[in-house]
C-alpha cells in the first residue's frame, strides 16, 4: 500500500524521469562544455588553470568571426527562404483545401526516409553530372554543366530549405486555421479587397507561427554540421565544422568547447532580437 | 421612415446541391425601417441576410440595393455593412483602430480621428479608443461592432443575431438602444433572429421565415392579431389550436363550429390564404377567462380541470384539459392580487370573446423543404 505523500512529493515523482533525463543529457553536458572552455590544451594534456584564454583567442581569430557570421547569414537566409515558401503551402492547407489531413501527411513523407539520404539525393541533383544539368543539357539550353549549382552557400540554402519545409508548414497552418472566418468576412464586408485583407488581418494574425517556424529553423540551422559539409564546398563551411575540427583533427576539445559556448550565446541573442522584433512587428500592423 | 424602396428582393433563391435554404423570396424593404428576419434556427434567415451582404449569391433572383442590381457585386463594394453574430471584432486591434478599420486609406487621418470619436460616443463607448480587443466585456464587443459598422454610413446596416450573446439583461437594454440609434440616424437595419420578444419589441416590420419561404411579412401587432397560418401563430407568442367547420361564409364572415366551444361567427382572415372547408381557429391564452363557476356574460364557454399551473410572475399560466380536445388549454392570466387562485386538478370554466378567435385558414401538413 502506499502511503499517502504531499502533494509536493507527489510532483517530483512525476516530473523525475525528466528531470533526470534534462539533467544528464542537457546540464551536465552543458556544465563540463563550460568547464573545458576555461581550461588550455598543451598538446596532449590538459592544462587545468582556470583561464580566459580560450575565449580571447577565438574571439580574435578573423576566421571565427567569419564563419559565425556566415552561420548566421545562412541561417537567416534559410530560415527567409523555408518561411516565404512554406506560407502558400499552408494557407493553402488551411483555407483552401478539402482533405486537410492527406495534405498533411503529403507534406511529412519525406521524413520518412533518413536526412542524410535526403542531402545525398541533392547531391545528385545539384552535381556536375547530376539531373539538373543532364536536363538541361538535354534540352539544349546549357552547353557545358554548371558549376555553381552545388559546393556553395546557395547549395546548403536550398538543401536546409527543403529539409525544414514542414517545421514551418506546420506552425503556420496552425495559426492560419486559428483564424475565425468571420473576421475575414468582417475585413471584406468594410471594404478590403483579398490582398488587403491579407495584409491587415490574415499576416497579422499568423505572426507568431511565423515566429515559431523561424526559431525552429533559425536555432538548428546555425549549428548544422552534416549539411556543410556535404554540399557546403569551401564556401559553404559553417560554424559548427570549425567545431568538429576542433574535437577531431585539432584535437583542442578546450577551443572547441569555447565555440561551442560563443555560437550558443550568438544564437540565444539573434533568437531573443528576432521574438522582440517580430511582436513589435505583429502589434503595428494596422 | 419613407416609401421608398432600399432593398428589393426578386423571386430570390439559395440552393446547396439539392438543398434549398432559401426560396422564392419576394422582399421590399422600406429606407429608414427597422426590419427583422424571424424563424427557428435552419429556416434560411442567415442565408438572406448574407445574400444582401454579398457572401453568398444567390442561384435565381435578383437582389436590388437602392435601385442598383448587386449581382456581381463582391461584398467589399456593397453598400452595407454588418454586424456578426460572434460580433468578429479583430483580436490583433485596439478599440479605435477597429472601428477604424473600414476608412483606413480611404479618408484623411484627421477625419478619422473625429469620426472614431463620434461614433465610440454614439454607442457610449467614449473614452475606451485605447482598449485592447481581448480586454472587452459582450456588451462592448457588440458596442465596438456597431460603431465600426455605423462608422461607414452604410446605406444599410444588417445584424446577425446581434444580441445572442448577451445575458437577458443587457440583451433588453441593448434592444432599446439599438432602437433609438436606429431611429436617430434614420438607416434601414435588418435584423436576424430567432428571438420573437426580440424581433416585436424592436422592429417596425417583421418577415417570418420557415423552411426557406417567407410566410408573412408584417408589423409586430398585424402578425400577433392576424397570423396567416398556424406556424406563424404559434411562432409569434402563444396560441391554442383547435380544429373548426366552415358553416357558412357571408360579407367577410364566417359562421364555424368550433371544437368544445360550439357554434360562433368570427371574422374572415385576410392573411390566412389557404382556404378549405376544414379550418383551424387560434386563441390567445390572454384572452380566455377562467372562472370557478359557468360564466354568464360570455358567449362561448368550456368546463375543464387544470392539469398544470406555471408561475410567470407578471402572469400566471393554467393547463385547462377538456373533453374531445387532445391538447391542454393555455390561459394566462395577469397577476393583479398576487395569488395563484387555482391549483391542478379544480374543475373550472373557460370563458371567450368571440371576437378573440382567429381563423388560421386551412391546417397545412408539416412543410417539407422541396429537395429535387
Amino acid at each position: 500500500m502506499f502511503k499517502p505523500r504531499s502533494e509536493a512529493a507527489r510532483g517530483y515523482a512525476l516530473s523525475s524521469p525528466a528531470t533526470a533525463y534534462v539533467g544528464f543529457l542537457v546540464a551536465a553536458p552543458l556544465v563540463i562544455l563550460i568547464t573545458y572552455s576555461f581550461w588550455t590544451q598543451t598538446y596532449v594534456t590538459l592544462d587545468k588553470t582556470p583561464t580566459l584564454g580560450n575565449y580571447r583567442a577565438a574571439l580574435s581569430d578573423p576566421l571565427v568571426h567569419h564563419l559565425m557570421l556566415r552561420s548566421i547569414w545562412i541561417a537567416g537566409a534559410v530560415t527567409l527562404a523555408t518561411v516565404v515558401l512554406a506560407y502558400p503551402i499552408a494557407y493553402f492547407i488551411a483555407m483552401k483545401a478539402r482533405r486537410k489531413t492527406i495534405w498533411l501527411l503529403l507534406i511529412t513523407i519525406p521524413f520518412w526516409s533518413s536526412y542524410l539520404l535526403r542531402v545525398f539525393a541533392w547531391k545528385l541533383i545539384l552535381g556536375f553530372n547530376g539531373v539538373m544539368n543532364s536536363a538541361l543539357l538535354g534540352l539544349g539550353l546549357i552547353d557545358e554543366p554548371l558549376d555553381f549549382l552545388l559546393y556553395n552557400e546557395f547549395a546548403v540554402v536550398l538543401t536546409l530549405a527543403h529539409a525544414w519545409a514542414p517545421f514551418a508548414i506546420l506552425p503556420i497552418y496552425v495559426s492560419l486555421q486559428k483564424i475565425d472566418p468571420s473576421l475575414l468576412e468582417a475585413a471584406t464586408d468594410l471594404g478590403n479587397s483579398p490582398l488587403q485583407r491579407f495584409l491587415r488581418v490574415t499576416l497579422p494574425l499568423t505572426v507568431p507561427g511565423i515566429i515559431a517556424a523561424s526559431l525552429i529553423i533559425f536555432v538548428p540551422t546555425v549549428g548544422d554540421y552534416v549539411t556543410p559539409a556535404l554540399v557546403g564546398g569551401s564556401d559553404g563551411k559553417m560554424i559548427a565544422n570549425l567545431i568538429q575540427v576542433q574535437f577531431g583533427a585539432a584535437n583542442n576539445w578546450p577551443l572547441g568547447a569555447t565555440l561551442s559556448l560563443l555560437a550558443m550565446m550568438s544564437v540565444g541573442f539573434v533568437a531573443i532580437v528576432f521574438v522582440i522584433a517580430g511582436r513589435g512587428l505583429g502589434g503595428r500592423i494596422r | 421612415m419613407t416609401e421608398k424602396n432600399i432593398i428589393e428582393l426578386k423571386g430570390v433563391e439559395k440552393r446547396y446541391g439539392s438543398f434549398l435554404a432559401a426560396s422564392g423570396i419576394d422582399l421590399d424593404l422600406r429606407q429608414g425601417e427597422f426590419f427583422s428576419l424571424l424563424g427557428p434556427s435552419g429556416c434560411g434567415k442567415t442565408t438572406v441576410l448574407r445574400m444582401i451582404a454579398g457572401f453568398q449569391e444567390p442561384t435565381q433572383g435578383a437582389i436590388l440595393i437602392d435601385g442598383q442590381d448587386m449581382a456581381g457585386v463582391p461584398a467589399n463594394n456593397r453598400p452595407t455593412n454588418m454586424v456578426f453574430q460572434s460580433y468578429a471584432i479583430f483580436p490583433h486591434l485596439n478599440v479605435a483602430n477597429n472601428v477604424a478599420y473600414g476608412l483606413r486609406g480611404r479618408v484623411p487621418k484627421a477625419e478619422i480621428d473625429a469620426r472614431v470619436t463620434e461614433a465610440l460616443e454614439m454607442v457610449e463607448l467614449g473614452g475606451l479608443h485605447q482598449r485592447g480587443a481581448n480586454e472587452l466585456s459582450g456588451g462592448q464587443r457588440q458596442r465596438v461592432a456597431l460603431a465600426r459598422a455605423l462608422i461607414m454610413r452604410p446605406k444599410v446596416l444588417l445584424l446577425d443575431e446581434p444580441l445572442s450573446a448577451l445575458d437577458k439583461k443587457l440583451r433588453e437594454q441593448m434592444q432599446f438602444e439599438m432602437r433609438n440609434l436606429q431611429q436617430s440616424l434614420g438607416i434601414t437595419f435588418v435584423m436576424v433572429t430567432h428571438d420573437q420578444y426580440e424581433a416585436m419589441t424592436m422592429s417596425d416590420r417583421i418577415g417570418v421565415m420557415f423552411d426557406g419561404r417567407l410566410e408573412q411579412v408584417d408589423t409586430p401587432a398585424t402578425l400577433y392579431a392576424r397570423p396567416c397560418n398556424r406556424a406563424v401563430a404559434s411562432f409569434i407568442g402563444e396560441m391554442n389550436i383547435l380544429p373548426a367547420t366552415v358553416l357558412e361564409e357571408t360579407g367577410g364572415m364566417l359562421s364555424i363550429e368550433a371544437a368544445g366551444f360550439g357554434r360562433m361567427r368570427i371574422e374572415r382572415n385576410v392573411n390566412a390564404t389557404d382556404r378549405a372547408r376544414d379550418i383551424i381557429v387560434g386563441i390567445r391564452p390572454e384572452q380566455l377567462e377562467i372562472k370557478a363557476d359557468k360564466p354568464a356574460d360570455y358567449p362561448a364557454t368550456l368546463k375543464g380541470k387544470i392539469s398544470n399551473v406555471a408561475f410567470y410572475g407578471e402572469n400566471i399560466h393554467y393547463h385547462v384539459a377538456v373533453e374531445n380536445i387532445d391538447k391542454p388549454i393555455a390561459v394566462s392570466v395577469p397577476n393583479y392580487f398576487h395569488t395563484v387562485d387555482f391549483n391542478r386538478g379544480d374543475a373550472v370554466w373557460l370563458g371567450l370573446q368571440v371576437a378573440s378567435v382567429i381563423d388560421l385558414g386551412k391546417e397545412r401538413k408539416s412543410s417539407q423543404r422541396e429537395k429535387t
